[in-house]
């Protein structure tokens, strides 16, 4: 660079040392390394920054974005990501195949079941394991519930952020009865750590067949109820409709999947485009919704928590009997090649590349997160609208900062 | 002054004691010697000054009450919400969590008093004294119960919209001098929001000014006697309507809390404010609930007026015809009080005497106590006018504390076309079809 003496870089130690940075100076933007950047750290007329995150009361855990405002109007903003980088992928590649499923399993800690499954599934495929049927049913009983987990949660999250205190808290309800369910299942509240290469960790047992039971007697009703309250309100329907439109092409090339793709028109399911596990044989919709803005995305997921509902029904009535795990030797070399395995989440789509090398680690796990793609979008939707609605855009595709990061 | 020390240090405990009661004693009557010589002239200048003491008696007065008001308040939005959550809400401190808002209040007072570097200090700080006397000057005006009241003003309702008014500087003082963009967000907002609905708000009872021909608020309550259907808001429903939400604007409370959006802005103008005079402004919102519910009984639901006529009822007895017979009854009806109240236990229960007399005496004295505030609420006007008042007050305070349970926010271009596009055009409509009825029916020769 021809003008280096334009401003200290930040991540020169001497700067702290030699020169005393005016209180009145903001954050320095250190030199720009990219045009993007440069461009963005410039001011305009009547323009600021404002620094939103890491510490952000409703950015979902640690994304720190900066905003350049003009008043109340977010003319861009720079997303800064990394606070919650473990390198998991790194961690994959020094763990035998077993100790992956507890290394994948914090990423998005909120559907924690998805992030064991995908790895689960490409290691079974590089394995060439046949997962027994009861095994397939569990985990598709298991993972729906869970996914009802986390939509139910982003109904209280979505409602937060746009100021209504009390959606969490009855939308916690729901939540905290699956996860004690599932914790019944597999020991765990948050990080189930359940699925394992060829099948499960452990049968169902009673006392989750109770509060399942139990639960499903009154799901439907008490989710209803919960809906009504955001459904049927106006100041919320009014803020959300027509806000942060993504449309079918935009959404298409920023690989964007799951319920934000199908709000915008695209029925595209992994459960139905690539068949996986049970799913061909159950019995579901997949909902759909034209207008791609944030009430679309929104609505979707209440949709889909009802399709939910429907599948757990018929896994429930067709639980095969039989073994849970596969007979598989405890240490696992599967032999040399490359395998791909793709899950519908609550999210999007989660996959996992795995490359093996013959040896008892994998050699190359790449792991496809859907709250990273989705993140990227709001860098698109957001300019033009206001401080308020940043948070709703960033609510409405519900980005989970651990899957963000890896 | 080494040797006081020394003879300090050299006394016992009660004997330190013996000489600081003996030294505020000496005190005391000295001050009470000046006042008894000087009596004559301070009261003569307490006379003809008559109304500055009353204020400043009330300004005080105000002062000291809304900190209750507050505490309460606080403690019934925690309680309220946390039932419409369905959590349990504060249960740990005093009976039913009910202290927990007065240990707030202790908390907040013990915290560190942060000023940011390179925060306007002097601005910094007193934007909370600012932001708080505008709420409880407001309180000055409102009429409790007949004869309860800071000052009758024939301008009452033009100085509660100019202090109200106050509460903005305040506020952009404070997202001012915080040196936090959040802040000055917040700011910004509450000084646009806040000038946007007072012209709604003060339109909105400009068709209540017609009818009522007064601006005096004692009046106001006064007109509104008699049975319920008399109340204004029966005749401004509309106005009514477009005062209340004007009013939830104003006081800054949810669906339109944009100041303080904790999701969107941090904490809006408060973002850098810590311990006591963040307190202020916590303590300043919740005075401004209850003033708004005040005014809105006020103005629109009667005030202290019950919603029909009660019964007057003269009790025939009279304590001084009694005579001897009184001091007789002050000896034997607490006696045998107990005793009859404890009766029942006594049979009943298996309980020994002596607890079944603690529990009788017990019993008597709510009853009396209950007897006795039954008496005033029959006998004296403005227990009666104060009990009606809060009941009311209370309401409204239910209301918007329900409305903070329920409701999100709306954004600020919502807000602010809500207020020029909706509530503006409804209150000049309400303006003039109260003023085309009022010229129709003296036209008719009604009234």
């Amino acid at each position: 660079m021809t003008t280096t003496a334009q401003r200290p870089s930040a991540d020169d130690p001497r700067v702290l040392l030699d020169q005393q940075l005016g209180v009145f100076e903001p954050v320095p933007p250190y030199p720009p390394r990219t045009e993007r950047e440069a461009e963005f750290y410039s001011l305009g007329d009547g323009e600021m920054f404002i620094n939103m995150g890491p510490q952000h009361p409703s950015t979902h855990g640690v994304l720190r974005v900066v905003l350049k405002l003009n008043g109340e109007e977010v003319v861009d903003l720079d997303p800064v990501l990394g606070y919650l980088h473990r390198g998991v992928e790194k961690l994959c590649e020094n763990a035998d195949y077993h100790q992956v499923i507890s290394q994948v399993d914090p990423l998005e800690y909120v559907s924690s079941l998805f992030c064991e499954w995908s790895p689960v599934m490409a290691f079974e495929k590089l394995l060439d394991v046949e997962v027994p049927r009861r095994a397939e049913y569990i985990r598709v009983l298991a993972a729906e519930l869970n996914r009802i987990a986390s939509h139910s949660l982003f109904m209280g999250w979505m409602a937060l952020d746009l100021g209504g205190l009390t959606p969490i808290l009855w939308s916690f309800i729901e939540r905290d009865e699956i996860v004690e369910m599932l914790a019944s299942l597999t020991g765990q509240r948050m990080l189930f750590n359940y699925f394992r290469i060829g099948g499960v960790n452990g049968d169902l047992n009673h006392e989750f067949m109770s509060r399942l039971g139990d639960w499903m007697t009154r799901a439907t009703e008490q989710i209803e109820a919960n809906l009504a309250l955001l459904n049927e309100n106006e100041i919320f329907v009014r803020r959300m409709r027509g806000l942060g439109v993504l449309d079918r092409e935009t959404a298409l090339r920023m690989c964007v999947t799951g319920p934000n793709l199908r709000a915008t028109g695209v029925p595209f399911d992994i459960r139905r485009a690539h068949p996986y596990s049970i799913y061909p044989e159950l019995d579901f919709d997949i909902p759909t919704r034209s207008e791609g803005d944030c009430l679309a995305r929104y609505l979707l997921r209440m949709d889909e928590i009802r399709q939910s509902l429907r599948i757990i029904d018929q896994c429930l009535n067709r639980m095969p009997d039989g073994p849970v795990m596969a007979k598989l030797p405890r240490l696992l070399r599967p032999r040399p090649g490359r395998a791909y395995a793709g899950i519908e989440g609550p999210r999007g789509q989660y996959a996992t590349y795995a490359i093996s090398d013959g040896t008892d680690q994998p050699f190359r796990m790449r792991i496809h997160d859907p709250s990273f793609i989705h993140l990227q979008c709001v860098g698109l939707l957001t300019p033009g609208n206001l401080v308020a609605d940043t948070m709703a855009i960033m609510a409405s595709l519900d980005p989970i900062m651990g899957g963000v990061d890896k | 002054m080494t040797v006081l020390a020394r003879t300090w240090h050299r006394l016992t405990i009660p004997g330190r004691l013996i000489l600081g009661l003996l030294i505020l004693g000496g005190l005391l009557t000295a001050l009470l010697a000046v006042l008894v010589i000087f009596s004559d002239d301070i009261l003569t200048i307490l006379g003809n000054n008559l109304p500055i003491v009353r204020f400043v008696v009330a300004a005080t007065v105000v002062l000291l009450i809304t900190v209750p008001t507050a505490f309460l308040i606080i403690y019934m939005e925690m309680k309220v919400i946390a039932l419409m959550n369905l959590r349990v809400g504060p249960d740990r401190v005093g009976p039913f969590g009910s202290l927990l808002s007065v240990v707030h209040g202790l908390k907040v007072l013990m915290k560190e008093d942060f000023t940011p570097t390179g925060a306007d200090a002097p601005v910094f700080t007193w934007a909370p004294v600012v932001v708080y006397l505008a709420s409880v000057m407001t309180l000055l005006v409102i009429p409790f119960a007949p004869g309860l009241f800071g000052q009758d003003m024939n301008i009452a309702l033009l100085y509660f919209f100019a202090m109200g008014g106050l509460t903005v500087v305040g506020l952009l003082m404070a997202g001012w001098s915080s040196f936090n963009k959040y802040s000055l967000l917040g700011g910004l907002r509450s000084a646009a929001q806040v000038i946007s609905y007072e012209i709604p708000l003060t339109l909105s009872v400009v068709g209540l000014l017609l009818l009522a021909g007064t601006m005096s608020l004692n009046q106001m309550v006064l007109n509104q006697a008699g049975w319920f259907t008399d109340w204004y808001v029966f005749r401004q429903p509309l106005g009514a309507l477009i005062f209340l939400i004007a009013a939830t604007a104003e006081a800054n409370r949810t669906p339109f809390d944009l100041t303080e959006a904790d999701s969107e802005i941090v904490a809006g103008f408060a973002t850098e404010y810590s311990g006591m005079r963040f307190g202020f402004f916590f303590f300043a919102e919740y005075v401004n609930v209850f003033v708004i519910s005040a005014l809105t009984v006020t103005l629109f639901f009667g005030g202290w007026n019950a919603p029909f006529p009660f019964p007057a009822i003269h009790l025939a007895l009279d304590p001084a015809q009694l005579g001897i017979a009184l001091l007789i009854l002050i000896a034997i009806v607490p006696v045998l009080g107990t005793l009859i109240f404890a009766a029942p236990f006594w049979i009943a229960t298996t309980m020994a005497s002596w607890q079944a007399l603690v529990l009788g005496f017990i019993v008597f004295n709510l009853v009396a106590v209950a007897a006795v505030l039954g008496w005033a609420f029959v006998s004296i006007e403005w227990v009666a006018g104060l009990l009606w008042f809060m009941l009311k007050t209370y309401v409204f305070v239910f209301l918007f504390v329900w409305m903070r349970g329920t409701l999100p926010r709306v954004r600020i271009d919502q807000l602010m076309g809500f207020a020029w596009k909706w509530l503006l055009p409804a209150s000049l409509l309400n303006l003039f079809v109260t003023a085309a009825a009022i010229v129709v029916v003296d036209a008719l020769g009604g009234r």
